[in-house]
């Protein structure tokens, strides 16, 4: 089994990113700036799926009702993790219970019927970074910018982990050779680890040990790779992972050498930065990681 | 001749996600036949985003073939009727609601499911969710439409309107564009229409009204909640599709879901014979099981389990150990774990043999789960009063599901995984190994793969469409002949005398564990009696003989003796032995 057809190797092309954010916003950059990869593109806040409920009758051990009388918030108001929300004094204040928020957040919503509250999380920082360096071609007004740059474009055929970026650093000498923990150096950290038929479990582990950001393979053997990431894989929509680093795989699974005009490409580019994604989906609205080398300018 | 057929010919189009196929079907010498079939991709991505694109290209290709012209500069000729169906985007993605999740949600459930719906979610006034992370999901999942139902006619208020009051709170948006209204199929207490109408404004939503799912506790009605659908799906889902509104405004009937039409085709299919009917479609990212059993008939559908996006889906949720079972070569675990990786992520064309081997070992195992959650929703009614005798008090299934391969005469497979280089006799070997039939049961495969086409031709022509489907569609791998029970290796199971039509006997004594096959060709029938021994039943009871008409295939008469429930052997011998069984041409029976 080899490559898919339809993915993409473009020695020179230029690519375009749409960088936004899932909400509405503030748009940090303006049309015509040039930007690097850890450039805040734009920043905004969503609504936190965080909501809990709390028995307010429970905790101050009254009933449902009379909740009303012993709340110190009310409905929208603000409220800090362990904050007293309700109080309740007996016996001429000898015995006093108190609910508290379990977390930052809002209060939702209160009945005065069933005696609990509803609190939502605080709002949740979403930021994007332009990812790649370019120059702002487009603002996507609330949202983000269109990003473009002249660059190398490989797609791989899966990947793990998300964005990242770093220097590109050969780790072995043919396509044909796998990447073990040997080839895997302390002097590398940072770095993207450009291998070639296969990455071992061994290498994986310790790559992400010295904090390598990505490593680029042929390909993995897939139950090295389930051991991994901790869990077995089931449809192919990653990007999501925490694993501390970056797989691309440019062949598959198994021990396949890297097409030899892919690794010559890479090769061209060796200490070179380059900005790479995981992120694959596989059905419709196919998505393939991708290995983005900008241009020297 | 159906007196209510509306005559062709006829031009249909099944528009899939990523390619769609034109078929012609034409009267010669009286009779409706398929004339020729054209495929080109799907075209509702860019850079043509208009499906119109691909369904003249499929046309085309059609036209090619045959030399005729059937699309001109308006659209289609005139001279055919057109139908298309539609699984773009992946197909129908639905929620649906109820006030009791046994009862009304999963009533609603079925009709969705039935109308070829992707399931989303499902919400009851007793889902043991709170109300807020019921919102919460209402409002991150978003479908293209909702089926609220529940409370029967005359019955609950509050709670429907309760329900449809989340609705209004989640403020659900629609899948693919937030600007349009969300479609809402109400199909529940018919006292409440006007209020529920009330509470998902005409702003927002486009709301349909339709008879009740469960009009009383003991009672299903779920014709008119798929028929609601169906206009719903065509007038305010795809419509919003690039290039649809091109499309509606050419076809003869609505454009209804490729599973929904092919739902009712096997549902016809099954009634026409008096048969009950087990068919399993097998796709590259989903399986769906449909079922007809005593005229109810039922859809369940297994999202992101399939043999190329969905194989690794199988291998997560059965473990590894479940596939390798049924693997007669010798293969290492990494080697299957990396032939499924890369099954995933590349769709391979051609498969290797050790492909294929894996890719049939997934599919047994992708049948048995979309066959268990099948027996889930073909399940009696939940909430009516079933009168019990003194001896139920032992059947510890208390809603015990229709699917029972005893009682099932007809089993039908479609999807590659039966036809792609694949013999008839690995495609009915897996048929056998994943659904264990029971008794005598005619094992059926969809070789031409027009299944969709068939099923929007019913509406139009349903003799043309069953003659069809008989004669060109499906292919008769054979007729089973398999007893229930279990005894020790080489014990006689039963006894066959098949008595061929031009008078011929042939005899056979077979032992428990044999998997054989009989000489009986395709159209050819035959009057079998089968006598099972002591331990063995064929549908009549341990040891009792049973005598039926049976019809042969290209696999002939399949006797399975391997026991039910089946047990698979660690030998690998006897794995590879049951192939052969069916892969090479064999009789030790004596003609006599």
């Amino acid at each position: 089994m080899s490559r898919s057809d339809g993915i993409d190797i473009k020695g020179e092309t230029v690519v375009t990113k749409i960088r936004r954010i899932p909400t509405q916003g503030e748009v940090l950059v303006r049309k015509g700036d040039l930007v690097g990869p850890e450039t805040i593109v734009a920043r905004g806040t969503v609504i936190n799926p965080d909501v809990r409920e709390v028995k307010i009758f429970v905790q101050l051990g009254v009933d449902p009702e009379q909740v009303i009388r012993y709340m110190l918030k009310e409905e929208g108001d603000e409220v800090k993790r362990d904050e007293a929300i309700a109080i309740h004094r007996s016996f001429f204040g000898r015995s006093t219970k108190i609910c508290r928020s379990p977390i930052d957040g809002t209060i939702e919503g209160l009945s005065t019927v069933s005696g609990r509250a509803l609190i939502r999380g605080s709002p949740i920082l979403v930021e994007v970074k332009a990812h790649i360096p370019g120059s702002v071609a487009e603002i996507i007004p609330g949202e983000g910018a269109v990003i473009e740059s002249k660059a190398s474009l490989i797609q791989g055929v899966f990947g793990i982990g998300g964005e990242t970026h770093g220097e590109l650093a050969m780790a072995v000498g043919a396509p044909g050779e796998a990447l073990t923990s040997d080839e895997v150096v302390e002097g590398d950290r940072g770095k993207i680890l450009v291998g070639g038929s296969l990455v071992t479990l061994e290498a994986l582990r310790k790559a992400r040990k010295l904090g390598m950001r990505g490593i680029i393979s042929g390909s993995v053997d897939q139950k090295d790779l389930t051991e991994f990431i901790g869990h077995e894989i089931g449809m192919g929509i990653t990007g999501e992972e925490d694993v501390g680093l970056t797989l691309i795989l440019t062949e598959g699974f198994g021990i396949h050498p890297m097409e030899e005009g892919t690794f010559k490409l890479l090769k061209t580019f060796e200490g070179k930065p380059a900005s790479i994604d995981g992120s694959t989906q596989i059905r419709s609205r196919m998505l393939r990681p991708e290995i983005i080398i900008p241009q020297s300018t | 001749m159906d007196s209510k057929a509306i005559e062709g010919p006829y031009l249909i189009v099944d528009i899939g996600n990523t390619s769609s196929k034109a078929v012609l079907i034409e009267r010669t010498d009286g009779n409706y036949e398929v004339r020729g079939t054209g495929q080109a991709p799907t075209t509702i991505d860019p850079p043509d985003l208009d499906v119109t694109v691909g369904v003249r290209n499929a046309v085309g290709e059609l036209c090619r073939g045959l030399g005729v012209r059937l699309w001109d500069a308006e659209g289609p000729s005139k001279a055919h009727r057109f139908l298309c169906s539609s699984s773009t985007n992946e197909g129908l993605h639905m929620m649906v609601a109820g006030v009791i999740s046994t009862i009304s949600a999963e009533s609603a459930q079925r009709a969705a499911l039935g109308a070829g719906a992707l399931l989303m979610d499902i919400f009851s006034k007793d889902d043991p969710r709170p109300e807020y992370e019921m919102v919460g999901r209402m409002m991150s999942l978003k479908p293209d439409m909702f089926l609220l139902a529940g409370g029967t006619d005359g019955g609950a208020v509050d709670q429907v309107l309760e329900m449809a009051g989340l609705i209004k709170t989640a403020d659900v948006r629609p899948r693919f564009g937030s600007e349009y209204k969300l479609p809402v199929v109400y199909a529940g207490n018919v006292e409440v229409r006007e209020d529920v109408t009330n509470t998902l404004t005409e702003d927002r939503y486009a709301t349909r009204v339709v008879e009740n799912v469960r009009p009383i506790i003991d009672k299903e009605n779920l014709g008119p909640a798929r028929e609601g659908i169906y206009d719903s799906y065509m007038g305010h889902v795809i419509i919003h599709s690039p290039g649809y509104d091109k499309l509606v405004d050419r076809v003869d009937r609505s454009i209804i879901p490729t599973q929904a039409a092919i739902g009712k085709l096997i549902y016809a299919y099954a009634m026409e014979r008096g048969v009950n009917l087990v068919g399993l479609d097998i796709g590259g990212a989903t399986t769906d099981v449909y079922s007809v059993f005593n005229g109810v008939f039922n859809r369940s559908l297994n999202a992101d389990i399939g043999i190329t996006y969905g194989i690794s889906n199988i291998m997560k949720q059965v473990g590894i150990r479940r596939i390798l079972r049924w693997i007669p070569a010798e293969m290492s675990e990494r080697t299957i774990r990396n032939i499924i990786g890369n099954m995933m992520i590349l769709q391979p064309e051609s498969l290797t043999s050790e492909e294929a081997l894996v890719q049939q070992a997934a599919a047994r195992e992708a049948i048995k789960l979309g066959v268990e959650h099948h027996k889930g929703i073909a399940s009696r009614l939940k909430g009516v009063l079933k009168k019990r005798i003194l001896s139920d008090m032992f059947d510890q299934s208390l809603e015990a599901t229709y699917l029972d391969m005893m009682k099932t005469q007809v089993i039908i497979g479609r999807g590659e995984v039966f036809t792609r280089g694949r013999t008839g006799g690995m495609a009915a070997l897996l048929l056998l190994d994943a659904l264990e039939p029971e008794g005598i049961t005619e094992i059926l495969i969809d070789r031409s793969s027009i299944m969709p086409h068939l099923g929007m031709l019913l509406e139009m022509n349903q003799g043309a469409a069953l003659e069809i489907l008989s004669k060109e569609c499906l292919h008769r791998l054979g007729t089973c002949v398999a007893p229930r029970g279990v005894a020790k290796g080489g014990e006689e199971a039963m006894k066959i005398r098949m008595t061929m039509a031009d008078g011929a006997v042939i005899q056979d004594e077979v032992a428990f564990g044999e998997l054989k096959t009989l000489p009986l060709d395709g159209g050819e029938t035959a009057e079998v009696l089968v006598t099972p021994t002591r331990r063995f039943d064929v549908g009549r009871g341990k040891g009792k003989s049973i005598k039926a008409e049976v019809t042969g295939g290209e696999k002939g008469l399949i006797i399975d003796a391997r026991g039910r429930p089946l047990k698979i052997p660690k030998n690998r011998e006897v794995l590879e032995g049951w192939t052969q069984s069916l892969t090479k041409i064999e009789s030790s029976a004596l003609r006599a």
